[in-house]
């Protein structure tokens, strides 16, 4: 998908965006801590309306093309965030294996639809492959992972 | 909601496993310690916990594991253990003075409270040492202070941190000697021996252990304990010297509040176990051993609170 | 001389050769994690070193420090993210070859680098560690604050495109630097009223977001992997001798990226995180041919893998002679020297030498052991990145990505934070701005301003306070570097913007 848009107003814009929103909370700190990054926000400003300028003036790029599908990219970016509220709620194991299997499950079927067998052939796998790293991250490594409402 | 649901998983898991909840204390402990570390691997809080993991894990009979929760000089681990951990004696958490004093005074979002815990034991304490290089013009404190007193902020004094232990040593020096030095905060310990060597400071307010590293290159003006510490025999105290200071950074480990007094003696009885063992090896780091533990932990964050908090609020 | 054979017949043992050839697997697989560092590596080890002789347990240590740094370039190379901060810069060549099918050539490459990397960090410290040692500590406040500029007119090179945009991320990267705590001042900065956030945004959870995530959800848009079949490995084309002539036919490129992986070793607390960028930027500068860097140049890769494992011994120095940490990992050796009442100084080249020397030693073992078990691990993880199917690699690295960013800190929170960056920064890589400076602006953010402000603080005395910056005879040079440094990355940028704007902006969308 190719979409139409001034990249270096676009990138000025967020810059300005970013500046803004650390602009309202530096009221309260004290001189030795705001020093940095007040000097670091200035620049940045300058940086973001020159992009600006330079975008409506000699503008680079002005258009953007996202590769492949843009609904699949949206929904794996989504399905990530679910999968991290689910591990704080669920446990880390049992949501993992739920994500990791709807997930394989969502972009397998880029290449046609999946059959029953195919997907009964990978549950032994993702079932090995999420137990083992549960494993080593518990017992070798002693990482504590969330446990949540179940494991 | 989160913490009702974690209590609920608690409380489900505990039933499952032991039939009951009531009987869990009487054979305290059944299951594996969780002891949170709030610095980064490799500190000092680090290193004790290690030492002190395998003779707890004998004692108690079950697995200890440390796991660390950095961020925000402990206070991320802090508020998170306050809020959430159990009170069953499973979750402990190392607690360090002055930080747990310091910083809910000085932040408004420190998210923990000095209190909101039951403190277990402070097993050590790292008295401040005030170090000075080898070739420094300072012979002793007296020299210092009589510069210092004639040339007012010019003596810079490195340390670890602001509000650290260091430096509310260092504002106490000020005030007991009335004089005005410049306090340059270190992230950490690690930059203050290249500091001082490199000259870039006059001194440091640090710790005794730091003194025992570089016994060879500085100097050890000052030590802020009420007696000489055993790795530091020739290093005079401030009290020696007429300069009332004694303080530094205690380090201890504390359980949820609720968690019952037979889960706590237990782990006191450890603790002070634990901290005989490894006597031999700390003590010649400059660690000065402790066992603090019941009322005395509060008399001693009471004096401690009294002593700082007039200092941290007027720099407020 | 005696001592040094001392220390090797002490080597040669059986324990000795097991110890390291476990210590470097342990550490490459740990460092081909992305999220496990190496810094992490030593503190799982640390307990077990307990149980060993101190010669042991710091065999043990060396080589799996030698290894996760090593290990890091697997990852970089392979699905473009840096295991550990310091292989960010092999990304930069590694990952277009891989996608060319020369992943093989990029793995020998990194893993020859690597090796000879080690040994000229582990020479440096057996020969010249008393007189390198006296270097570390020249650099105070002022000087830090200078090396962190020097390392910021990086972005002129690693914003492949525009200037501004590349200026504009480091900004960004700056900013979230100073999140939490500030390090001189000590109250809590744009944490918002939310007490978890005072732990900031450390460094490796955004690393781990701006590189990996962005990859991931390319790969799951396209429906594809991003790797074709290569060759057979280790067959024609990809025979590792081959390789092996390619990278030491150019000893000016590995002579230099040494020496600058040993002179920033030594620098406190810059650390092996920009070594590899400093020694990308500069193989780039004086190569005939710089266009083709970022496209799959193997001198990048060779300029980046050698410099950060001269780090691993290099860094050494100021520790073992001044108790001084250069790296974050080496804290965690400092630890156990001291443990085992071993202080730092002088002394420990002369009384305890034979252990010293045993332990330096041991890390150019290590150094040597990374050729034949890096090969193997090599062919291993390049076979399972290519056999896997795409559908399967993109939930599992994302698996394998939530567990170590977790691990690092035991924060959730943390994995929200690398996914929220992971998303925008997908975004921000299609309107030009690069992971790259972004994560360069919050390596160099924390230790510009600490050098800043103490260096201001120093000079509350002074008439005019910024006049300390430039006071010592090394700041004076290292301000001379930053200007001579940023002209010359601006000056032929310069010229091409106003002389061939249209090739300038050409260059600009070729890139994914």
């Amino acid at each position: 998908m190719i979409l139409r848009l001034n990249t270096d107003i676009a990138a000025g814009g967020f810059g300005l965006a970013f500046a803004a929103l650390l602009w309202l909370p530096r009221g309260e700190m004290g001189r030795l801590s705001i020093i940095f990054p007040r000097a670091i926000l200035v620049l940045l400003t300058v940086v973001a309306v020159a992009l600006i300028v330079k975008g409506l003036v000699r503008p680079g790029d002005r258009r953007i093309e996202i590769t492949g599908s843009p609904r699949r990219l949206l929904v794996v970016a989504a399905g990530f965030f679910a999968w991290w509220v689910a591990i704080g709620q669920l446990g880390f194991l049992v949501s993992s294996l739920v994500a990791v299997f709807a997930l394989v499950w969502y972009l397998a079927r880029v290449a046609g639809p999946v059959s029953l067998v195919r997907l009964a052939r990978w549950v032994p796998i993702i079932l090995g492959l999420v137990v083992a790293f549960y494993l080593i991250f518990t017992q070798v490594l002693n990482v504590r992972l969330p446990t949540g409402l179940l494991i | 909601m989160k913490s009702r649901l974690s209590t609920l998983a608690v409380a489900v898991s505990a039933f499952a496993l032991f039939g009951a909840a009531g009987a869990v204390q009487a054979d305290y402990p059944e299951r594996d310690i969780t002891y949170v570390i709030p610095f980064d691997p490799g500190g000092e809080s680090d290193v004790t916990a290690r030492f002190q993991e395998p003779i707890l894990e004998e004692i108690l009979g079950v697995g200890v594991n440390v796991t660390h929760r950095p961020g925000g000089g402990g206070a991320v681990a802090w508020s998170e253990f306050q809020n959430s951990a159990e009170p069953d004696g499973y979750e402990i958490i190392g607690v360090n003075i002055p930080h747990i004093i310091g910083q809910p005074i000085q932040r408004s979002d420190a998210g923990f409270e000095t209190d909101d815990w039951e403190i277990i034991t402070f097993f050590h304490s790292t008295p401040n040492a005030l170090i000075v290089p080898e070739d420094s013009p300072f012979e002793t404190l007296d020299d210092l202070v009589e510069y210092a007193r004639e040339n007012p902020e010019a003596v810079t004094l490195g340390g670890s941190g602001t509000y650290s232990a260091n430096h509310l040593g260092a504002l106490r020096l000020e005030r007991e000697a009335d004089i005005d030095v410049t306090y340059i905060p270190f992230s950490g310990t690690g930059p203050l021996p290249a500091a001082l060597e490199g000259g870039h400071v006059s001194g440091i307010f640090n710790y005794t252990m730091l003194g025992v590293q570089m016994e060879d290159n500085a100097r050890v003006l000052a030590v802020a304990s009420e007696e000489r510490v055993p790795a530091l025999p020739d290093a005079p105290t401030f009290k020696e010297q007429g300069y009332d200071i004694v303080g530094g950074a205690y380090r201890g480990v504390a359980a949820p509040t609720g968690t019952p007094p037979e889960v706590i003696e237990v782990l006191e009885e450890a603790f002070a176990e634990a901290n005989r063992e490894i006597t031999e090896k700390q003590e010649p780091l400059g660690f000065v051993m402790e066992y603090i533990t019941g009322e005395e932990v509060d008399e001693v964050i009471g004096t401690l609170r009294e002593a700082y908090g007039p200092i941290l609020e007027a720099a407020d | 001389m005696e001592m040094l054979l001392e220390a090797l017949a002490s080597l040669m043992t059986f324990e000795s050769l097991i110890t390291v050839l476990v210590g470097v697997s342990a550490g490459l697989l740990i460092g081909s994690l992305p999220g496990l560092t190496a810094t992490m590596a030593l503190a799982v080890l640390l307990p077990f070193t307990f149980s060993m002789p101190p010669l042991q347990g710091l065999i043990a240590l060396g080589a799996v420090y030698m290894g996760s740094i090593y290990g890091g370039a697997f990852t970089a190379i392979l699905i473009n993210t840096p295991g550990t901060p310091s292989s960010i810069a092999t990304t930069f060549d590694g990952y277009p070859m891989a996608r060319q099918g020369r992943a093989f050539e990029a793995l020998a490459g990194a893993t020859i680098a690597s090796v000879i990397g080690g040994l000229v960090g582990v020479a440096f410290l057996l020969l010249l560690a008393p007189p390198l040692a006296r270097w570390a500590v020249a650099f105070g406040p002022a000087e830090m604050f200078w090396v962190a500029m020097l390392g910021l007119t990086l972005v002129a090179s690693l914003s492949s495109g525009s200037l501004l945009k590349g200026l504009l991320g480091g900004c960004v990267g700056m900013l979230l630097s100073t999140v939490g705590v500030s390090p001189v001042g000590g109250e809590t900065r744009f944490t918002f009223g939310f007490p978890p956030l005072q732990g900031g945004i450390e460094l490796i959870v955004a690393l781990i977001g701006l590189f990996v995530i962005p990859e991931l959800l390319t790969m799951a848009a396209e429906g594809k992997g991003a790797l074709p079949q290569g060759d057979e490995f280790g067959k024609g084309e990809m025979r590792i001798s081959r390789v092996a002539r390619r990278v030491l036919g150019k000893p000016v490129n590995l002579i230099r990226s040494c020496l600058i992986g040993q002179i920033i070793a030594i620098i406190p607390g810059a650390g092996g995180n920009v070594t590899s960028l400093v020694a990308y930027n500069e193989a780039r500068r004086f190569s005939r041919d710089p266009d083709s860097f970022g496209k799959g140049n193997l001198d990048g890769v060779v300029a980046s893998e050698s410099s950060n494992n001269v780090m691993v011994a290099g860094s050494m120095i100021p520790l073992l002679t001044l108790g001084i940490p250069g790296a974050p990992p080496d804290a965690i050796i400092l630890g156990v020297l001291l443990l085992h009442g071993l202080r730092p100084g002088l002394d420990l080249f002369t009384e305890t030498g034979v252990l010293t020397n045993g332990f330096i030693l041991s890390m150019g073992l290590a150094a040597l052991m990374l050729l034949p078990v890096g090969l193997l691990g090599a062919k291993l993880i390049y076979r399972v990145v290519i056999k896997t199917p795409y559908y399967f690699m993109v939930p599992f690295i994302a698996m394998v990505t939530m567990l170590g960013t977790f691990a690092l800190r035991n924060s959730l929170l943390d994995v929200g934070i690398m996914l929220v960056l992971g998303t925008v920064g997908y975004f921000l890589r299609l309107i030009g701005i690069q992971a790259a400076p972004i994560v360069l602006g919050l390596i160099l953010g924390g230790i510009a301003e600490e050098g800043y402000v103490q260096t201001m603080l120093a000079a509350v005395v002074d008439p005019i306070p910024w006049l300390r910056l430039v006071s010592n005879p090394l700041s004076k040079v290292l301000a001379g570097l930053v200007v001579l440094g940023a002209g010359t990355a601006l000056l032929p940028m310069w010229l091409e913007r106003s002389g061939r704007l249209r090739k300038a902006s050409s260059g600009e969308e070729e890139k994914p």
